[in-house]
């Protein structure tokens, strides 16, 4: 085969959203699993000879894991439901509102625009890993301080853009704030308390 | 920047009034809030639901026999499987709390409806063990489709002749299930055009706008025997648990919804949804938890956002600027089911002896319009107020001095229970520097960028109303507040502790939140309407104040014992009408070759009463007047009328303002306490939102010196209007 | 998403191989770059290839070693890797010194995290934006016999070379490497073969279905830059609808090889305005030993649009296509 195969017959416009049409799904469809007790278990005799899987190492917020992931997993479905790091969120999983920033070797990362798959390897920071020990970073502190966070779904990203920011330049202007964090929405629209903080917090000479 | 004290006779009391974190910012900026998608439960399903395709269509038949055989799905609902009534979804007039308007409402709305009447309307749901599984199993969901006639237009869906939506057509339905607009006539407004020297009239049109909240929504439902536990971003637990509970079939108590943190509502939440009952089903069926997500785009076109309209005005005035007549025909664009009342504010606001406007809420099979912040009124401000700042300029008005002359001011019949519009204008005037900024003569700056100023002015409904709370003291004096608000971003967990607090005298510390959860917190009136700070921060008040007399009366409570007052106060204002005040001056910089337009000034003086909180309030304000912003320059649903598919749904296709797109804005607030509300609090959260759209628009004209009179305002339109 | 297997490509020629491995025994394939659209097309179920499927394979190419360097070339000019992230490109020393145009395109695309894993192949072989292929109408794009804008929504569509598609090509970075002369290094089953832009990019008139010539099984491996002259300088300028993070409205890809103020010549490729990067050789021709007063670059300006022609919702391109030509072209020839 060449790679091209037909169409459907009769599609004249594929169904909407999650609709019908396209591509059939995962091959050999086997009839459900009586009897399977937990989701886990199912999953895994759902992923038995379905999904390619793929072992891969990540290193999140310090510490190593050592994971077996189905290849179409984003980085931001295994940090929330494999590793339970919920502070990355989903906002849009369209990589257009940068709510599930995360630092990947320090670089801002949209997590649900990125295969798991394609981290083996990295470092991940996530915003459960600014604070230690019990202590906010300057940031953190900052975005209480100057309330930054109106509902705060937006905030863990707007934290992990303005961190790598103030790392790499410790004392930006307001045009390279909004820069730096232009690929964090706010809907809310505390686009001025946000900046104010990350501002607050190059003033006080915080390392992020 | 702070509240401003006006005239030294209000200033923070103990803890009200000063600047105070969040009492749960910690948990924002560590990622700890549990948002209702990081809920985890073991055993948990994930589900997706199937949407319709067509604008208009009927199902002749579904089968979902492939979709069950996947390995890993669980369970599959349809409209044949379930016929559950989605009523919060369908309110005739808009009376979104009225048990009764459920149960006349003659236009039904179904979890599952057939026909469907709008892309985007579920038609089925899968829960799987994940939620690719859930993914693919819609794709195996076959339905032998009859595609109906579809309308999409406003003024089409009310020409005889266009597609019935509901058998009575295409006008929503009253109330009392009739077929019949929104009307309000004032004084006699044929002699108020005898009496005009100058008749104007003008046609103006707002989009639709999504609310757009950062949290796509979701329910995780559970059930317990008969019991059901909905986690569900609701702005109204009481609300959300009372409409789950009459369309599943069961008693209150048999319904418990669980919110602890919300990414956004802006007013559109404050209610059941038909995925929360989706997700009950799925539950029930698959006798397992299930967590339903919707995607950006379910979420973006299977909820709600502001209704669009169509504005005509008649507007006469006498030479001097004095208006004499205004008469408005307006049509909101409902979706086809009449969630909320598609009503147009804003004439309201002048003083003008003789007025008619007529509404009409009108059915197309777009999607479904609902409440988003200040639901009536920034498509209206934006048009009359257009309107009569073009009409300034027509007679020579400076539209400041148009405005003092004809907004609406205390009379005896009209009575306030107190009045700060003219002083929000004139320190707006003085902060803004108007005089300098405003261009005497529209477009007259020379060269290919101009300048311009323009302002909009505004009252708004900060009523007094119902709401309850619970106040507990234990032995070791902690202090628990219940109260039945979940916090969609105002802060309102925190507003509440410190009225808490500064009532009992006591320090913030010492007072514990307990909300968003049915099961343990009492009826609230639930976050919209701006009402949360005036009736359940009042009813907070006077529960503090019932225990203090308590604590007076018995003493402290000894170990193992606790006091508890409640209240739920129905204040009344005797008839005054109790409204915030606030004016709004924007300068932009427009670009007449490239279309580009910059708000280079933006200052917002509002009244709000007393401020309890002064940073949250301001924050208010800003991200307020940015999605009044958004709303003028950028955001629309845009559909194609042959086909009635929506084509721009999510952030990037409706060209959300970003960091770089938003100006600062400068926030003063004019102080008073009306001995109204918690120390005289009144409504903010939706306050400022109304003026932008206005403001901007006329600072537009300012600049460039043409009118534009359809929102957004883009650069294609503006392109469009110099060439 | 449906499921499907990611597979490491360690080199260019392993990448061609797995790939027509994958289209031998009947599977559907991607190659991808930062993945970054190609996720979201995929999650859509806008299938990325006409004719195709959903991918069962995607051949990640980041695991190519190599791939991602800028690199002098022996002639003064530079070689450039198809994997270089738009934030790499952007922000390299070469690049900004000699092919200003290049890097002011990449800085422009999208959000910051969109360039750190965006890269260059991918930007310039993105599919359309347009909302009726994204919304999964099957259209021409899909490999269908209509165009939904032609009597629809064309606000962003096409003022030039449509038909019988009136797609705008996507690519910021594409203009730019157009107005540089870039030549294209595509490798497939055959080998390698190198193509001017003119033979990269195709019109709809060619082939409505597809904007570039690549097969299914042919990667994108690197563009060559031709030496610049002394005289060169370069810039570009992104029209949009809002401040950042959106697609070209109208830009202008401007290089001028100038003497003194006299420019010796130019090259002026347009975006947002046509489904393949626009050059326009009339604009150019007025340029060509003059030096750029406001009133030139107005003349120029015009020409550039002289020969658009405007759907029922576009005519706001013209001026505005107009306005960045005239303004990027005198600010450039001005500039110190």
């Amino acid at each position: 085969m060449d790679g091209k195969t037909e169409k459907g017959r009769g599609l004249t416009r594929r169904d909407f959203l999650e609709g019908t049409g396209a591509a059939l799904v995962v091959a050999g469809a086997a009839p459900k699993f009586a009897g399977a007790e937990s989701s886990e278990e199912a999953a895994n005799l759902q992923a038995a000879g379905t999904a390619p899987r793929t072992r891969i190492r990540l290193t999140v917020n310090g510490t190593e894991h050592r994971i077996e992931v189905e290849d179409r997993w984003t980085l931001n479905e295994v940090l929330r439901d494999q590793l339970e790091l919920t502070g990355s969120k989903i906002g849009c999983n369209r990589g257009e509102c940068g709510a599930c920033t995360v630092l990947v070797d320090g670089e801002p990362t949209y997590s649900c625009s990125t295969l798991a798959v394609w981290m083996d390897g990295r470092a991940i920071e996530t915003v459960e890993g600014l604070e230690q020990d019990d202590e906010l970073t300057p940031l953190q502190q900052a975005f209480i301080d100057h309330d930054a966070a109106q509902c705060g779904f937006c905030t863990p990203g707007q934290l992990m853009a303005a961190t790598a920011l103030l790392e790499r330049n410790a004392s930006p202007n307001t045009q390279e704030v909004r820069e730096a964090l232009v690929g964090n929405l706010c809907r809310c629209s505390n686009y001025n308390a946000i900046v104010e903080a990350v501002l607050a917090t190059a003033r006080t000479g915080g390392a992020p | 920047m702070t509240a401003q004290e006006a005239q030294g006779s209000i200033g923070p009391l103990n803890t009200v009034g000063h600047n105070v974190p969040r009492i749960d910012a910690y948990e924002r900026v560590t990622g700890k809030a549990t948002y209702t998608r990081d809920v985890r439960v073991p055993g948990m399903l994930y589900a997706r639901v199937l949407r319709s395709p067509h604008p208009h269509a009927r199902i002749r038949s579904i089968d979902v026999s492939r979709a069950e055989s996947l390995a890993g799905v669980r369970a599959v609902v349809t409209h044949e499987t379930h016929q559950y009534i989605y009523s919060s979804g369908s309110i005739a007039g808009g009376r979104q709390y009225s048990d009764a308007a459920k149960d006349i409402t003659e236009h039904i709305r179904y979890m599952f409806d057939n026909p469907v009447r709008y892309v985007g309307q579920p038609v089925a749901a899968v829960a799987a063990v994940d939620r690719h599984v859930a993914e693919e199993a819609l794709a195996l969901i076959d339905i032998d489709w009859e595609e109906l006639p579809f309308v999409i237009d406003l003024e089409e869906a009310l020409e005889a002749g266009a597609p019935k939506i509901w058998p009575e057509g295409n006008l929503g339905l009253d109330f009392r299930n009739e077929a019949r607009p929104m009307t309000r006539s004032v004084g006699d407004i044929a002699a108020g055009f005898r009496a005009a020297d100058r008749v104007f009239e003008d046609r103006y049109t707002t989009a639709f706008v999504q609310d757009a909240q950062m949290e796509p929504r979701s329910a995780l439902a559970e059930w317990h025997g008969d019991k059901v536990t909905i986690h569900t971003p609701t702005q109204g637990i009481s609300n959300c648990r009372h409409d789950n509970a009459r369309d599943l079939g069961l008693e209150d108590h048999q319904v418990q919804i669980v919110c602890k943190y919300m990414g956004g509502g802006f007013g559109d939440k404050n209610g059941s949804y038909y995925f929360d009952l989706i997700a009950a089903a799925l539950a029930k069926e698959a006798d397992a938890p299930v967590l339903l997500e919707l995607t950006r785009k379910d979420d973006w076109l299977g909820t709600h956002g502001r209704w669009h309209t169509v504005q005509d005005f008649k507007v006469g005035v006498q030479q001097d600027g004095t208006v004499t007549a205004i008469q408005q025909t307006g049509y909101s664009g409902m979706g086809p089911y009449l969630r909320r009342s598609g009503g147009i504010s804003g004439i309201e606001a002048y003083a003008c002896p003789n007025s008619e406007r007529v509404i009409y809420p009108v059915h197309t099979n777009r999607m479904v319009s609902g409440n988003f912040r200040a639901p009536s009124d920034p498509q209206g401000y934006f048009s009359i107020q257009s309107m009569m700042d073009d009409i300034a300029y027509e007679i020579g008005m400076d539209p400041v001095d148009f405005a003092k002359k004809n907004m609406l001011r205390p009379t005896e019949d009209v009575r306030f229970t107190n009045y700060m519009l003219e002083d929000c204008i004139d320190r707006g005037v003085e902060l803004f520097d108007w005089q300098s900024r405003r261009r005497v003569e529209p477009g007259s700056d020379a060269g290919r960028i101009k300048r311009g100023a323009g302002f909009s002015f505004m009252m708004f409904r900060s009523g007094v109303g119902p709401s309850s709370a619970i106040v507990r003291v234990d032995s070791q004096e902690q202090y628990t507040l219940f109260v039945g608000v979940t916090d969609i971003g105002p802060g309102a967990k925190t507003t509440m502790a410190l009225i808490a607090a500064e009532e009992l005298g006591v320090p913030l510390s010492e007072v514990e939140v307990v909300w968003g959860d049915t099961d343990r917190c009492p009826y609230s009136v639930g976050e919209s309407g701006s009402r949360t700070t005036t009736q359940t921060g009042y009813a907070v008040v006077q529960a503090a104040k019932d225990l203090k007399a308590q604590i007076a009366e018995s003493g402290m409570p000894r170990r193992g014992e606790v006091l508890i007052a409640s209240a739920t106060p129905t204040p009344s204002t005797q008839g005054a009408r109790r409204m915030c005040f606030g004016a709004h001056f924007v300068e932009v910089e427009a670009n007449v070759q490239s279309g580009h337009v910059r708000i280079t000034k933006y200052v917002a003086v509002h009244e709000s009463g007393r401020i309890l909180n002064p940073l949250p309030a301001r924050d208010q304000i800003r991200g307020a007047a940015l999605q009044g912003v958004g709303q003028a320059l950028h955001e629309d649903l845009l559909y194609d009328p042959r086909n009635g598919h929506p084509l721009n749904a999510g952030y990037y296709g409706a060209r959300h303002l970003t960091h770089l797109d938003a100006p600062e804005i400068e926030v003063e607030f004019i102080e008073t306490d009306d001995g109204f509300g918690p120390y005289g609090a009144k409504t903010v959260g939706e306050a400022g939102i109304i003026l932008g759209p206005a403001a901007v628009a006329n600072a537009i004209y300012n600049a460039i010196g043409v009118r534009m009179k359809d929102l957004p305002i883009t650069r294609q339109r503006i392109l469009e209007a110099l060439s | 998403m449906k499921a499907f297997a990611n597979q490491n490509a360690r080199s260019v020629e392993e990448a061609v191989t797995l790939a027509q491995q994958s289209l031998q025994g009947g599977q559907s394939v991607s190659f991808v770059g930062g993945g970054t659209d190609l996720l979201q097309l995929m999650k859509d179920r806008v299938v990325n290839r006409p004719g195709s499927e959903l991918p069962d394979v995607l051949v990640n190419l980041k695991t190519v070693g190599g791939l991602n360097q800028v690199t002098p070339s022996a002639q003064g000019g530079a070689i450039i890797g198809g994997m270089i992230t738009l934030d790499a490109l952007s922000q390299d020393a070469l690049v900004r010194d000699r092919f200003s145009v290049l890097a002011e395109a990449a800085e422009s695309v999208a959000s910051p995290q969109i360039r750190k894993a965006g890269t260059l192949a991918g930007n310039v072989c993105q599919r359309p934006w347009c909302w009726y292929f994204r919304n999964g109408f099957q259209c021409y794009k899909a490999g269908g016999s209509v165009c939904y804008s032609v009597r629809g929504e064309n606000q962003l569509h096409a003022i030039f070379g449509g038909g019988p598609s009136y797609i705008v090509h996507p690519s910021d970075v594409a203009p730019a490497l157009v107005a540089l002369d870039t030549s294209f290094r595509v490798v497939g089953p055959e080998g390698e073969r190198t193509l001017s832009a003119a033979d990269f990019f195709v019109l709809p008139r060619q082939d409505a279905e597809h904007e570039n010539v690549l097969a299914d099984d042919e990667v994108l491996a690197s563009v060559e830059l031709p030496a610049p002259g002394s005289g060169m300088r370069s810039a570009f300028h992104k029209e949009m609808d809002r401040e950042a993070w959106t697609h070209a409205l109208a830009s202008a890809a401007v290089v001028l090889d100038m003497d003194g103020g006299v420019v010796r010549s130019a090259r002026i490729v347009l975006g947002g305005v046509a489904p393949i990067p626009w050059r326009v050789p009339e604009a150019e021709a007025l340029l060509a030993g003059n030096r750029v007063t406001p009133e030139v670059a107005r003349a120029v300006g015009a020409a550039a649009v002289a020969g658009a022609r405007a759907m029922s919702k576009n005519a706001y391109k013209i001026p505005l296509a107009r306005s960045v030509v005239e303004r990027t072209v005198l600010t450039l020839a001005t500039s110190a």
